[in-house]
């Protein structure tokens, strides 16, 4: 279910940590809970509510992302997870001229990767979303209108150079259908201030391209918009990738600019603090069942020799496993 | 090998008179000066060189001439020259409630055949914007205009000026450039009504992104729930747009801080009318 739900997306030590542990589980926080209580209780009438999850480096803003999304795809929601908006902004390859607007810029690359994960994710939607319109991809090719979904992507796919294009009638289809109710739509993307920042791409003539001139950060800051109702968007700010901004920079005002936060405004803040005192002691007992963590006074004789799965690193735990029991807040939540 | 008397420091009382063993600025003389200092970067597993020789104590200026008795002494010797202190201005605010204009003036004096020092001829003038009669527009234009000269925490202007060659000229011409700001901060002209949002010193919530977006936020909230005739103005004088006006303002003004985001997100809640734990 892990490569169905995240065929990309979860960050990479975590996906170490999953394939060392032969199993993936991430620890049930706070801020986790809130943006439940809030997604369900909201009214899908109103337009959809922007959450913004913001901390300092390292805190957990992607794995809390991720429980969210993992919770959504559980209770059937579609969900459109773009893993980090940051990629779309540097290290491009390739840049090809966009057919469909003149001084707008297509990267195939990244969105055909794109697509492949989307389709991964959401087999059964694609089946069933029909499209509203004619969308015509070259001299022989178009899709009617009627068709699933589906079709778009594998045309996405089949020919790199419409995958732009299709990525943007992908999102324009699902945003348009969402606020007839049939489904609903999630929109998590992690690293949303890539949207407003710089990029670090040139064109030919060496002349730098601003993010609106991508066709795909253009059509996802048309999602990121408030004016469609039937789901909810819930993004990170990240650091880590971005683009000629000071390490030390965590809060909304300094990641997103100014024209950032215009955009996004009216959103939900919701902080990430580092782990509290009882936060990291379930951290490290889960670590100790795991025998990940090698104890001084291990349990078993031969408890020195071998670690967990793998090898375990040595660090010698100061109190002894007998500590306080775990509380319910805190308990793992075990993923198949 | 030359052998040299015991230096001067060994004889030297504790109470005895310093301002007679350096009257003037002089270098530092190891055998003068009774204090054990060391100076300059220590070799591998040693400390800092000794005071005999070191060239570091000798380059750099030392204050040895100026300690508090021979300061003392020089206020002794300059008080027959001296006026009295007018007994009415016996507190810091009367004095800035009655001469809101700080004029500062240096006098050089040195060992030498002229008189003349060129660094005499600098006029400094403070004053508090606050003792000036000046509007909003006024104060914003004042500001533009005088750049680094004006410092926002102590709210004073201070104008230097050493462009003429005498010191009275100096100072005419700093009164000069003082009343000319005034008078053209009053004046309005025509190019600057068109003053943008990224020439604004603060932050207003009118007529902002973010009115627009928590209006049609708004509308569209009630379009869906079927309430029409829901008019602008009152959505504006409602409770939760104003927190949230309010909440907006101090984000962008104070920049961000826990408390102002916590603030932000209750009144974004509040606002987008979105309910917390059950």
């Amino acid at each position: 279910e892990v490569k169905a739900v995240f065929p990309h997306g979860l960050p990479c030590r975590f996906q170490q940590q999953i394939k060392t542990f032969n199993e993936a589980c991430l620890m049930v926080r706070k801020p986790a809970l809130e943006l439940f209580t809030y997604l369900k209780s909201s009214n899908f009438a109103h337009p959809a509510v922007r959450y913004v999850i913001y901390g300092e480096k390292g805190t957990g803003k992607t794995m809390t992302l991720c429980h969210v999304v993992h919770h959504c795809t559980r209770q059937g929601w579609l969900v459109l997870h773009i893993p980090d908006a940051h990629l779309w902004v540097k290290n491009c390859k390739e840049l090809m001229k966009s057919s469909y607007k003149e001084g707008r810029l297509d990267q195939p690359l990244q969105a055909s990767v794109w697509l492949k994960n989307f389709k991964a994710s959401n087999e059964h939607f694609l089946k069933e979303i029909k499209t509203q319109k004619t969308y015509v991809w070259g001299k022989q090719e178009s899709t009617e209108e009627g068709r699933p979904l589906g079709e778009v992507v594998e045309q996405g796919l089949a020919r790199t150079r419409n995958a732009s294009d299709a990525v943007g009638v992908v999102l324009r289809e699902l945003k348009q259908q969402c606020q007839r109710g049939s489904f609903r739509l999630l929109v998590a993307v992690d690293g949303v201030n890539a949207l407003w920042g710089r990029t670090t791409l040139k064109r030919e003539d060496k002349s730098p391209v601003s993010p609106e001139e991508l066709t795909l950060v253009y059509n996802l800051r048309k999602l990121m918009m408030n004016n469609w109702n039937g789901g909810a968007i819930v993004t990170t700010l990240s650091q880590t990738g971005s683009l000629f901004k000071p390490s030390s920079a965590y809060l909304p005002q300094e990641l997103l600019g100014k024209e950032g936060f215009d955009a996004l405004d009216p959103f939900v803040p919701i902080p990430v603090p580092n782990y509290s005192p009882k936060e990291f002691e379930s951290c490290y007992h889960y670590y100790l069942d795991c025998k990940w963590l090698q104890h001084e006074k291990g349990q078993c004789p031969a408890g020195m020799g071998h670690g967990g799965p793998g090898g375990g690193a040595g660090t010698r735990g100061g109190p002894t496993a007998e500590a306080a029991p775990l509380e319910e807040l805190h308990s793992t939540v075990r993923i198949e | 090998m030359k052998l040299h008397a015991p230096p001067r420091t060994e004889r030297m009382a504790v109470d005895q008179d310093w301002s007679s063993v350096y009257p003037t600025a002089a270098a530092f003389k190891p055998a003068s000066v009774p204090l054990p200092i060391r100076m300059g970067y220590p070799v591998k597993r040693g400390v800092p060189p000794p005071k005999e020789g070191n060239l570091e104590l000798i380059k750099i200026p030392n204050f040895l001439h100026l300690t508090p008795p021979a300061i003392k002494k020089h206020c002794a010797a300059l008080k027959d020259f001296c006026t009295e202190w007018p007994s009415a201005l016996d507190s810091d605010e009367k004095c800035e409630q009655h001469f809101p204009i700080e004029i500062e003036t240096v006098d050089y004096v040195s060992a030498g055949t002229s008189i003349r020092n060129p660094k005499a001829r600098v006029v400094t003038l403070r004053v508090k914007l606050s003792n000036l009669n000046l509007d909003d527009h006024a104060k914003k234009k004042l500001i533009k205009l005088v750049g680094e000269r004006y410092c926002k925490d102590t709210d004073m202007l201070t104008i230097t000026t050493d462009r003429c060659p005498l010191r009275r000229q100096n100072y005419d011409y700093s009164i000069h450039l003082l009343t000319v700001l005034y008078h053209e901060s009053w004046k309005k002209e025509m190019w600057e009504s068109e003053k943008t949002e990224e020439d604004m010193e603060e932050y207003t919530w009118e007529n902002s992104c973010s009115q627009k977006n928590a209006l049609d936020t708004l509308l569209r909230i009630k379009a869906s729930e079927n309430v029409s005739n829901v008019t602008k103005e009152e959505l504006l004088a409602s409770e939760v747009v104003k927190n949230y006006r309010n909440s907006v303002i101090a984000l962008k003004n104070e920049g961000e801080t826990e408390n102002n985001m916590s603030q932000y997100k209750e009144s974004v809640k509040k606002l987008l009318n979105i309910q917390a734990l059950p």
